[in-house]
């Protein structure tokens, strides 16, 4: 509970923050919508032509990309520090957060937001209610997916950026999982084989990003619910794990630093 | 000429001289490639031919693989520009005895060069794997050139969206957009032949088209008639893109105010 508010307190001075340039917060999150809707574009001309591939349509698509849009736009918003989680570690900026009386990891993510994720988050909702599958009750399950999903996509940001803590250097890793786990995740799943499916779940899990959680908003299943909640909490747990077996060898360069 | 040479030396050397970390970024090719093979692969499986509009999957693999080396290649000088704008750093370029324009240009193609080079044959090799060997080497020359007007092209744009940065506070979204009409309008992701005829005649008449489609399509298919238009065609946007980067900029910078050092 105490952390919880202590959570609510941050994202409320992150929201301040990113209000004292209301401009560039809107016309981000403006550039962005329109960023991702001409993108999506591309989708909508290849089905025009090639109606169905393996049995996936535009209107799953459309579900598909709303999912991981919404999901990488929460993560911006509500962790926007998972995106460079490396540099800090490599730059030694944990200190600040190790300072203070408060979990460093849950600190350090949610310290930042990335103005423009709240335009990738509305998209996610307009792609959705445009997708022909709308329903109040898809709404609800279209939120729970994305609030897996977004579990999932912070602690694999996590994961791998932990890797700063033995390799000393994480940008060229982090660019890397950030491009393979989107880009799997708005491909049609019935793209890959057997193999491709058995990593998209366990080494890079774009299959919780999109596939899924798409076909929990499509029809509700207990057994999908319960895949989601499986892949969240497991790679939760095991970024958690990583990032303090991490801190253990974390060295502090003992450099003056400002966060604001 | 001199000098601009020196400084396409320095930033080519630069890029050079972090090999591992070089193979390692362009190895984001291979997932591309991989993936719009499984797309493309399962795709004309579908159509039941083995050509669709005239294109082949080997044809379509190597046309993506020129686009996607042309994309990720090319030098992200809006974001660049648009910091040394922002930050002031712009001030050192500025009073050094070049133009500030030409030398963007040769540190910019001294970065893009090995960097295109290298994503070539990461993905070149993993497209013959999987697609067949590359096209006849007659073909190379055109789209070279082809290539050569693309990337001068964007280079234009990008500039401008960096200098942008005098008016606008953010630039970052105009960079996206164009991004992203260049994956549509350009036919990155898929070939324009691919379209329906009505978008096929609009996308041919922006720039797009011959920022991407043109050297792709010509390295697979080439045809002294594309050629030519295909040429025609990026000189036409070179003239307008070159003059309004002129004019932005030496409108720019009277609108530049330097305090301090």
């Amino acid at each position: 509970m105490r952390e919880l508010k202590f959570l609510l307190s941050l994202w409320k001075t992150n929201l301040a923050a990113a209000m004292e340039y209301r401009a560039a917060f809107i016309s981000q999150s403006i550039g962005m919508i329109l960023n991702d809707a001409v993108y999506f574009v591309v989708w909508i001309i290849f089905f025009d032509r090639f109606p169905s591939i393996s049995g996936w349509q535009l209107t799953d698509m459309f579900i598909v990309f709303g999912i991981s849009a919404s999901a990488f736009g929460l993560a911006g918003l509500l962790f926007g520090n998972a995106f460079n989680l490396g540099d800090i570690i490599v730059k030694g900026r944990l200190d600040y957060y190790l300072s203070l009386p408060r979990p460093t990891l849950l600190h350090v993510l949610a310290s930042r937001v990335v103005p423009s994720s709240f335009g990738d988050f509305l998209y996610g909702f307009i792609s959705y209610c445009v997708s022909g599958q709308f329903s109040l009750d898809g709404l609800g399950r279209f939120i729970v997916g994305v609030i897996l999903a977004t579990t999932v996509f912070v602690a694999f940001l996590v994961l791998v950026q932990s890797l700063a803590f033995w390799l000393g250097t994480g940008g060229v890793f982090t660019g890397m999982a950030i491009n393979a786990i989107v880009t799997f995740a708005i491909y049609p799943i019935t793209l890959f084989n057997q193999t491709a499916k058995v990593i998209l779940f366990l080494v890079v899990p774009a299959a919780f990003m999109g596939a899924v959680p798409a076909g929990f908003v499509k029809g509700f299943s207990w057994s999908t619910l319960g895949l989601m909640l499986l892949g969240g909490a497991g790679f939760l747990a095991l970024a958690i794990l990583v990032f303090h077996a991490g801190l253990r060898r974390y060295e502090s360069g003992s450099a003056i630093q400002t966060e604001v | 000429m001199k000098k601009y040479l020196a400084v396409f030396k320095i930033n080519l050397l630069n890029s050079l001289a972090y090999p591992a970390e070089m193979v390692t970024r362009s190895a984001m090719i291979l997932l591309f490639m991989w993936i719009f093979f499984q797309l493309w692969r399962i795709t004309f499986a579908a159509a039941g031919s083995d050509s669709i509009n005239g294109l082949s999957l080997h044809d379509t693999m190597w046309y993506l693989l020129l686009a996607e080396t042309l994309e990720l290649g090319r030098p992200r000088l809006a974001r660049v520009i648009s910091e040394q704008v922002k930050d002031g750093s712009i001030a050192y370029l500025l009073n050094k005895p070049y133009n500030f324009l030409v030398y963007q240009l040769s540190s910019g193609l001294g970065e893009s060069l090995p960097r295109m080079g290298m994503l070539f044959v990461l993905g070149g090799a993993l497209v013959w794997a999987m697609a067949g060997p590359p096209p006849d080497l007659v073909n190379w020359p055109l789209a070279l050139v082809a290539l050569a007007g693309a990337w001068l092209l964007h280079f234009c744009v990008n500039a401008l969206i960096g200098l942008a940065a005098f008016v606008a506070e953010e630039v970052a979204p105009f960079e996206w957009i164009y991004q992203k009409f260049t994956f549509v309008l350009g036919g990155m992701l898929i070939p324009l032949d691919f379209y329906p005829a009505w978008l096929q005649t609009i996308a041919k008449s922006l720039p797009f088209a011959y920022m991407m489609y043109g050297p792709a399509r010509l390295f697979v298919l080439p045809d002294m008639q594309l050629f030519a238009q295909i040429i025609i065609g990026q000189l036409l946007w070179l003239a307008i893109f070159g003059g309004l980067l002129v004019l932005v900029f030496s409108r720019g910078m009277r609108r530049l105010a330097i305090n301090g050092g």
